[in-house]
């Protein structure tokens, strides 16, 4: 086995090389989905009311419009489901609808102008049915039922269970009971998150076309062989007659996987005889069909009067709306990392999945993580107010270390085995925060740190963990071809969604083969490669999950090559390296043969990862990176705010986070990862407003005019502090040269943050997000009313 | 919707090159650029000129190309992202060349929108504060970055054409 190398003699590791597409996207030649032509325009007609059945629908005079080639209804699509992971499966379309923005119908036309004038010459009779918003309500027997089986999702994981389970998902362990009557202080309160709008900048796109009975789909998606596998078990195809291309997309979050307007496309171009056929989502129609769960959440905290935590309890009920992600919803992940924030020792942590006749859930960077470290922080801070502890000093208390088993066990759910955590420099990305901060301010809860007419200043601060090894070696192939030039050839199941993971696994490649990254070429984003990847670009898994894979499948294409040298060299092949296109008996490097002298043809290592489903093969999706040990990413975020008095206006002034990204491979991106998922969470804390008016079944906030995503303006400095701790094991074992992922981490507690910053500017805690001026004025001026 | 048949024949500078585009009266700047002139490099994120990406240069100024007609831009100099850097010998522009060694982007779909917006800022004022640069781009929204890399690119454009200027 290859053993790792010390900082100094790395090529690659740690060097900040720009991603190798850039050349590209500076020059505007990058091409995305929206710049291929296609013959055909689709457009998606979408339900004005949140809860109805589909009585009739009349296309006639749609059909009889010029330049119209395909229509398309829930009688003409196939009586099976789209299975999609972490969710419900769906038809393509259905004579019941669930939200406002619900797909009922589709049309193809020569141009986009006709497009849309045929969504008006549908004609449609609705029976409208009663609608429920609020997850906690739509959990209750009696309210208006979404699904046969009842709104409450449960814990299951099939792609196509029909019914659901009528329970939370549940992690505990120890006694809540005995915990709390062991604390001095019992604090209890409740927060609610609204949903966020992943809103990247290019909307969700395709463009089917057919060959006979061969689809291709060009679509800018994250998870591409989830969409091949999908459509294909829909329309009853074999999968490898679905191609999905999908190498340039223009942002995700965790908004772009399956969903339904691709199968559309598909059925339009289909019945249109296979001509290309685009359907872009409108910018209104991206705000208002998917985003970040909103959630409710109450969190009880008990705590000894030497700040100790006793016990936590928190119940959360996630709003899935008509068709939601359980993983943008609750629980079953986003649970674990902020129940291991912290130390402790009796916990029970509930999340009930729910359907409602909202928007659908679907995951956003950081998933339910910076909702639960709101929820949770905002009770942190209040324990450690009520003891007149310090806040940087009551988590200090509270934080675990290096070698602390992870308590978590499991419950219904075999995946998360429990192991000790290793390299979890916590406590001191805690203080190097606060001294960056400038903690040394902090004059008390209520006290602002400075004051000037109206305005206000404070600090504030959170923890929490996030999942830094996670996947590792699952659910993803990765092959590594040795070409007899001594070059490599990758060919990748991930997706690089923008975050350069093209250039990170290339340049781990040349640093294990000792050859120039020029000669590391990597083949991705096309499925006719076949190599499948279960969930796609998600959970900041693509360099723990892809990047592990390519180094186990190099370590096996290197023993090839010592087995062929070992009888040319007359040496044993455990005693060949090799590296730098040669095979050469190690401290002897002049017993040496050249790659392209040993070998006529390529040394080709596909390495698959476990193809079977998770819930057979425990620890799979954290598993373990040696016996007994785990790798977590503890994460911590410090804001500064002012708040003006008068208006409720709340200005960031500057926001730290800190974070543990183990051996950075290419340290800008990674900086560049950290500051992204701090300004899309700083845009949830503060300005980020989804707006329904249930009365009237109108979206309010459907432009970007209404829904403010973060301005450069709006975003302070942003300082990312970065501890790099890991410990050395073989390429092959862990993660990559002690990577852990990177892309959402930094966003999981900046929410927070925010929240606990406001209280010590204002005194008043603002226990919903967004904290909008017009909220955070309602909340002082209760507090005065108080007062008087 | 009904086709608007008259069209009108009209003269641009579209990246350096004289143009002559029949266009119809009621046909948006960006879909004759991308549809037309097959120029895809400007995107095009929410058609009601919020979020900037369709942002290209009208006599030097940044504009919104989503809701500029075509037709107001008779005789004027238009710049897309493919005028930028001299493009016969294939050398990029300096914001070009920062937002890659600075890695200014990430998705890239702002970029075009970003640099053009940049290059408008710094051709009028070479020697700008990081406050000034944000207030510039202000218009354009990126959800990738946070901002911080692009801010970093620019002010080293600024730096190096200032350099260069001295020269």
């Amino acid at each position: 086995m290859s053993k790792p190398m010390s900082k100094e003699e790395l090529q690659y590791i740690g060097k900040s090389i720009p991603p190798s597409e850039l050349f590209e996207k500076v020059t505007g030649r990058f091409q995305y989905v929206g710049d291929i032509h296609a013959e055909l325009y689709g457009k998606v007609l979408r339900s004005p009311h949140p809860h109805a059945r589909i009585k009739h629908i009349n296309t006639s005079r749609v059909e009889k419009l010029s330049g119209v080639e395909a229509v398309l209804t829930h009688k003409d699509v196939p009586l099976r489901k789209l299975p999609r992971r972490d969710q419900r499966g769906c038809y393509i379309l259905e004579d019941h609808v669930r939200f406002v923005g619900d797909e009922v119908a589709a049309v193809a036309a020569r141009t986009r102008a006709i497009a849309e004038e045929a969504l008006d010459l549908f004609e449609v009779e609705y029976e409208i049915l009663p609608a429920v918003f609020d997850p906690e309500e739509a959990a209750k027997p009696e309210a208006p039922q979404l699904y046969p089986g009842g709104n409450v999702y449960g814990p299951q994981f099939g792609m196509l269970v029909e019914k659901g389970l009528n329970e939370p998902v549940v992690m505990e362990w120890g006694d809540i009971e005995k915990g709390f009557e062991e604390a001095d202080v019992v604090i209890e309160d409740k927060v609610e998150v609204k949903p966020q709008i992943h809103s990247p900048i290019e909307p969700h796109i395709c463009i089917a076309s057919w060959k006979g009975e061969e689809l291709t789909l060009w679509t800018a998606t994250q998870s591409p062989y989830e969409v091949r596998m999908s459509i294909a078990h829909a329309l009853g195809m074999p999968e490898g007659k679905v191609r999905v291309i999908y190498g340039a997309i223009g942002g995700g979050f965790g908004s772009k996987y399956i969903e339904r307007y691709q199968p559309i496309a598909a059925l339009l171009s289909k019945k249109a005889g296979g001509k290309s056929t685009k359907i872009v989502l409108t910018r209104e129609e991206e705000l208002c069909h998917a985003g970040r769960a909103g959630a409710k959440i109450r969190v009880k905290l008990g705590v000894k009067k030497d700040g100790t935590i006793t016990a936590i309890y928190l119940k959360g009920f996630f709003n899935l709306g008509g068709y939601g992600n359980i993983i943008g919803g609750c629980g079953r992940f986003g649970e674990e990392s902020p129940g291991l924030a912290y130390k402790y020792q009796n916990a029970r942590f509930e999340g009930w999945d729910v359907h409602t006749n909202h928007i659908s859930s679907q995951p956003c960077r950081g998933v339910a993580l910076p909702t639960l470290t709101f929820a949770v922080e905002n009770v942190i801070d209040q324990a450690a107010e009520r003891l007149n502890m310090d806040p940087v000093e009551f988590r200090l208390r509270n934080l675990p270390e290096s070698d602390d088993l992870m308590p978590v066990k499991p419950h219904k759910n075999p995946i998360y085995p429990r192991g000790e955590l290793e390299a979890y420099p916590a406590q001191q990305i805690l203080r190097e925060v606060a001294e960056k901060i400038g903690w040394e301010r902090f004059k008390g809860y209520q006290h602002p740190v400075a004051a000037e007419g109206p305005k206000r200043r404070g600090l504030g601060i959170a923890a929490s963990q996030g999942w830094g090894g996670f996947c590792i070696g699952g659910f993803i192939n990765e092959t590594v071809i040795l070409n007899n030039d001594g070059s490599v050839h990758i060919l990748s199941g991930h997706t690089d969604l923008g975050t350069g993971s093209n250039t990170t696994l290339r340049q781990i490649a040349a640093e294990a083969l000792g050859i120039p990254i020029e000669e590391v070429t990597l083949t991705t984003g096309d499925t006719t490669i076949g190599h499948f990847d279960m969930i796609g670009a998600r959970g900041s898994r693509s360099m723990t999950t892809a990047g592990h894979l390519i180094l186990v499948a190099i370590e096996q294409a290197k023993n090839k090559i010592r087995q062929m040298a070992a009888p040319l060299l007359e040496a044993e092949p455990e005693q060949i390296e090799v590296r730098g296109k040669k095979a050469y008996v190690r401290g002897e490097e002049g017993r040496a043969v050249l790659l392209r002298e040993l070998l006529t043809s390529t040394v080709k290592c596909t390495i698959g990862g476990d193809p079977r489903d998770w819930l057979l093969i425990k620890g799979t999706m954290w598993p373990m990176v040696a016996p007994g040990k785990k790798t977590r990413n503890p994460v911590v975020a410090a804001s500064e705010v002012e708040v003006d008095l008068e208006t409720g206006e709340v200005k960031p002034i500057r926001v730290i986070t800190g974070n543990s990204p183990g051996r950075m491979v290419n340290p800008t991106i990674v900086r560049g990862q950290y500051t992204g998922a701090a300004a899309m969470t700083l845009g949830m804390a503060l300005w980020e407003e989804f707006k329904y008016d249930e009365k009237n079944s109108v979206y309010i906030h459907a432009s970007l005019t209404d829904y403010k995503v973060p301005r450069a303006l709006d975003v302070p400095p942003i300082v990312n502090i970065i501890i790099e701790e890991f410990v050395e094991r073989p390429l092959d074992v862990g993660g990559p040269y002690g990577a852990r992922g990177a892309g959402e981490l930094a966003g999981l507690g900046i929410v927070a943050s925010i929240a606990n910053a406001i209280y010590n500017a204002t005194g008043v805690r603002v226990r919903q997000t967004p904290m909008t001026a017009e909220k955070v004025l309602e909340a002082i001026e209760e507090k005065r009313e108080r007062k008087k | 919707m009904m086709e608007v048949t008259t069209r009108k024949t009209i003269q641009m500078v579209i990246n350096g090159q004289d143009r002559e585009i029949e266009v119809r009266p009621n046909e948006l700047l960006v879909d004759v650029l991308r549809e037309r002139l097959g120029l895809t490099g400007t995107k095009i994120g929410c058609e009601a000129g919020d979020c900037g990406a369709c942002t290209v240069l009208i006599n030097g100024k940044p504009s919104l190309s989503c809701l500029t007609l075509a037709i107001e831009c008779e005789d004027k100099e238009i710049l897309t992202i493919e005028g930028v850097g001299d493009t016969m010998k294939g050398e990029l522009h300096p914001l070009q060349k920062a937002f890659v060694e600075h890695y200014g982007v990430q998705c890239g779909f702002c970029t075009p929108a970003m640099i053009l917006t940049a290059k408008a800022f710094l051709d009028k004022n070479p020697n700008p504060k990081e406050e000034e640069i944000r207030e510039a781009i202000n218009g354009v929204i990126c959800r990738c970055t946070g901002y911080m890399q692009i801010v970093e690119s620019i002010l080293a454009a600024a730096k190096e054409m200032r350099e260069a200027a001295h020269e």
